[in-house]
């Protein structure tokens, strides 16, 4: 556990040195709540849902719609376009450059993670692992690299004009990490 | 383009201060940021890994590029191996009509805009859009990206708010994060309505089929996300063997390119993968790889060009070119690539007549070499690309017979003679030069010149009271033009400190000019006669040691084995001569070093790198040594001690109001330091440094070589 605790102290201050957001909580009944209060604050009202493990166990889509949210899960391609938020999980962290790594070879899931403004990524906590190299040492064990892998390191951003970096170009401007122990 | 042409943009580049301004920031912020990025990880280490890989790629393009194939197709992709620009072009182009294409989405891809895809693709009537945002601002302004990662870095922001309000007839205030706004919802209705997308790849790895993009602003995922048609066109030196050996580069490029620890996405394609296709219907895009060649296995054929697949295209190289940071991208005239890459790429890639005339704005030195992931040789390439310009357009006649009289020795050593009677009008009875008359007033605008001395090197040589007892060997001065005619003073110095460590120094008479800048102007044929001149004259054999108090000569003088390799009794005595030659501050250090002594009156002195004793021959230790080791002498680091000051041999000449700026920066470190005296082991940045002391009237500073200061400061009293 304590190593599980320095990999993810480690992760959390890379993630937020790259303008991302990221809570922890011990158990996946507790990201409910925990989403309903953030995204309550940030006056977000729509969603898009990619489903997975965690926000199963989570039960996201039923507690969200009880909150008042209006929560997709299919025809993601039109509601993505337009919701405010989209929720996907993550297959790992990299604790050295605060980056997520997601596998997503499905359309749907890519839409939820790139074309919302408010991207909400889940991950287990013993899924950050302290390197990069760990993780291309992961997918080259895989019978196949998937489809498509996302290595996502906070917000999108642009110094472009004047080279003054701006937060928040064609990808999510706000990028939310609730990591879960169990 | 022509030279006047050139001159043009660059005077109007100069002019622009936007660009100027934000070059110059950026060079500062650079470094220190890439430094941080690096910290904790072996640069060195990565860098040799990167260039094993890279170049493994490079001995087996071919095995690589069928793997990539048999790989990429089995996971659905369909490749297409172009040949040439035309061929990647009609082929895209009869994608999209069999495809019904009406929208095209671009995320960045230099490959795509070297063949000029865009062009051919709009003359058929479809729309194509980049959506990077620096890409789709100059698409806008109608002009070439100005740097290969900020594109549209020579705009405002107020600039870019006209170009938006023009585009979205919407009224655009300059307020960035609006502009970014603008840009994303504008950029946001293409991606939905794209019915293809085109794409570049920064890694293209063999054994698996997968494409690697490493992107900030999200467009990239949108464009392989959305569009049911996805083509990728990939130059053959993007290849790697192994997936695991992408963790090079991926450690390095977004380090080396804007500084970053990682960008922030990089995304990994293999194969053909789950899209939108019609009536919301669900299923495998329509996924197509370009495989470009367009001159680069002519690249591989050239022996000396062949390293130029190890770039990873990071801009690492251009990040710190004092000559980009001036003048910026659009100068080099190429329509991708920019700076020293860019006119080597421009060169195989794109027009040769381009790239020889640009690769003149190369200074030769060689910071791009400390900081390239790829290990490239970019200033020894230039210089070869300069040499081949040069044989076969021939120099301008001023030029060329500059060089003829310098490779005869009698006739330069005599016209320097009379120039020291010649120059008293312009000397007011001083040591320089501050105004020309017409044509030649370039050459001392924002510097002075020094005057040539009354009595060479040579005639004082044989007054010099050599007192060494017992001495324990004997070193041949070479002196070179500058320490001869010029700075005779230096010479005095090298032979006392040589005679301090116990050896005895000769003249060898018919020493003649080192060839350099017969070299740097692309005239190999004047560079073999003065090499063949000081081989004879200085005659290696029957000294211990050769000396040089110029790291310009001494390199020049090394690299004679390189000009006489076909002419095997010249080459034997070229090795001789190369093994026994160091510049000063080495030599004295390796016969044992000054022992501490001196005046002992305090003098603050801060010293100054030459770009060729630094980075070609290492030499930076021995001589802060030598000066820390004489009592009095206080060594005051200055900020980008090892930045070039500008001189770079014939460059000042040529292109005068570069190199001033670039000297500019220097004397401005200098000042900071608050120091007495710059001491320097070069007589090209001597005379460089003092010529801009000089115009500035209230500089009380002085500039030393370390082998005149070391004179000054030791001397018996």
């Amino acid at each position: 556990m304590e190593r599980i605790n320095q990999l993810y102290d480690k992760f959390k201050g890379k993630f937020e040195g790259v303008n991302g957001e990221c809570f922890r909580v011990a158990k996946s009944e507790e990201i409910g709540d925990l989403l309903i209060n953030i995204l309550g604050a940030k006056g977000s009202k729509t969603i898009s849902l990619y489903e997975s493990p965690i926000s199963q166990s989570a039960r996201l889509r039923e507690k969200l719609t009880e909150a008042g949210f209006i929560v997709h899960t299919d025809d993601l391609f039109t509601n993505t376009c337009t919701d405010h938020v989209g929720i996907t999980e993550v297959n790992w962290g990299i604790a050295e450059l605060g980056t997520m790594v997601q596998i997503a070879p499905e359309v749907d899931k890519r839409l939820c993670s790139t074309l919302v403004p408010i991207h909400v990524a889940l991950l287990k906590t013993d899924s950050i692992l302290p390197e990069m190299d760990d993780v291309l040492e992961k997918l080259d064990s895989l019978p196949q690299i998937p489809g498509f892998v996302g290595f996502v390191t906070g917000p999108s951003r642009s110094s472009d004009i004047e080279r003054i970096l701006e937060i928040g170009v064609h990808g999510p401007e706000q990028v939310i990490l609730i990591v879960t122990d169990q | 383009m022509a030279n006047s042409e050139l001159k043009k943009e660059i005077a109007g580049a100069l002019q622009n201060n936007v660009l100027r301004g934000a070059l110059e920031r950026f060079s500062h912020l650079y470094v220190i940021a890439r430094e941080k990025a690096y910290q904790g990880y072996d640069f060195e280490a990565l860098r040799n890994k990167v260039q094993e890989i890279k170049s493994y790629s490079a001995s087996h393009i071919d095995e690589m590029i069928d793997l990539f194939e048999k790989n990429a197709t089995a996971r659905g992709a369909k490749v297409f191996r172009a040949a040439n620009g035309k061929e990647a072009n009609d082929y895209i182009k009869k994608l999209a009509q069999e495809k019904n294409v009406k929208k095209i989405v671009k995320s960045k891809s230099m490959a795509s805009e070297e063949i000029h895809l865009n062009e051919a693709l709009r003359a058929d009537g479809v729309e194509v859009q980049e959506t990077d945002l620096g890409e789709f601002i100059i698409a806008i302004e109608g002009k070439h990206p100005s740097h290969m990662v900020f594109p549209a870095i020579h705009l405002t922001k107020e600039q870019v708010a006209d170009l938006f309000t023009s585009y979205t007839n919407k009224k655009n205030d300059p307020i960035i994060s609006k502009l970014v706004k603008t840009a994303r919802s504008v950029m946001r209705k293409k991606f939905i309505e794209a019915d293809m997308g085109i794409s570049g790849a920064n890694i293209a790895v063999a054994e698996t089929g997968t494409l690697f993009m490493f992107t900030n602003e999200g467009n990239a995922d949108l464009t392989a996300t959305i569009p049911k048609t996805h083509v990728y066109v990939v130059g053959i030196e993007k290849l790697i063997p192994k997936f695991k050996d992408a963790s090079y580069i991926l450690k390095t490029l977004p380090r080396n390119g804007t500084a970053q620890n990682i960008t922030t996405y990089v995304s990994l394609y293999t194969g053909a993968t789950e899209a939108y296709l019609e009536n919301g219907m669900k299923g495998t895009k329509d996924f197509h790889i370009v495989i470009l060649d367009n001159g680069r296995r002519n690249i591989l054929k050239d022996e000396k060009f062949r390293q130029m697949f190890n770039c990873v295209r990071c801009g690492g190289c251009i990040n710190v070119c004092p000559a980009f940071q001036l003048v910026g991208g659009h100068v080099y005239g190429g329509k991708a690539y920019t700076g020293g890459i860019g006119t080597l790429l421009t060169a195989f890639l794109d027009s040769e007549e381009t790239a020889g005339k640009v690769q003149n704005l190369c200074l030769q030195c060689g910071k791009c070499t400390e900081v390239c992931v790829g290990k490239l040789q970019i200033p020894e390439m230039i210089l070869e690309l300069r040499n081949r310009h040069g044989q076969k357009t021939g120099l301008p006649f001023t030029q060329k017979f500059a060089l003829d009289v310098v490779s005869n020795r009698r006739l330069f050593h005599t016209m320097l003679r009379v120039a020291s009677v010649a120059q008293k009008p312009f000397t007011r009875g001083k040591q320089v030069i501050r105004h020309l008359p017409m044509f030649l007033s370039g050459l001392t605008e924002g510097r002075s010149l020094p005057a040539v001395a009354e009595k060479p090197f040579r005639d004082i040589f044989p007054t010099i009271e050599q007192d060494v007892k017992n001495p324990k060997g004997t070193v041949a001065i070479y002196a070179g033009c500058l320490l001869d005619f010029v700075y005779p003073r230096i010479g005095e110095g090298v032979v006392a400190a040589l005679n301090e460590v116990g050896y005895k120094v000769v003249f060898p008479e018919n020493q003649s000019c080192c060839g350099a800048p017969a070299t740097y102007m692309g005239d190999r044929e004047n560079a073999v006669k003065s090499a063949i001149l000081n081989i004879q004259g200085l005659e290696a054999e029957k000294v211990d040691y050769v000396v040089s108090a110029c790291p310009t000569c001494t390199h020049a003088l090394k690299e004679y084995k390189e000009l006489l390799h076909d002419n095997p009794e010249m080459l034997k005595r070229a090795e001789e001569l190369a093994n026994k030659l160091y510049d000063f501050s080495k030599l004295v250090t390796i016969l044992g070093g000054l022992e501490n002594k001196g005046d002992g009156i305090p003098l603050k002195v801060t010293y100054h790198d030459s770009c060729h004793l630094r980075r070609k021959m290492g030499v930076y230790q021995e001589q802060r040594d030598l000066l820390s080791n004489t009592s009095g002498i206080e060594l005051i680091e200055m900020n980008e001690s090892d930045r070039c000051c500008g001189f770079a041999g014939s460059y000042s000449i040529k292109f005068p109001e570069i190199s001033v700026p670039i000297l500019e920066r220097k004397l401005r470190n200098i000042a900071d330091t608050g120091a007495e005296v710059v001491a320097v082991d070069c007589p090209g940045c001597l005379m460089q440094i003092s010529g801009g002391l000089d115009q500035k009237d209230s500089s009380k500073i002085k500039v030393k070589h370390t082998a005149e200061l070391l004179l000054d400061k030791r001397k018996k009293k």
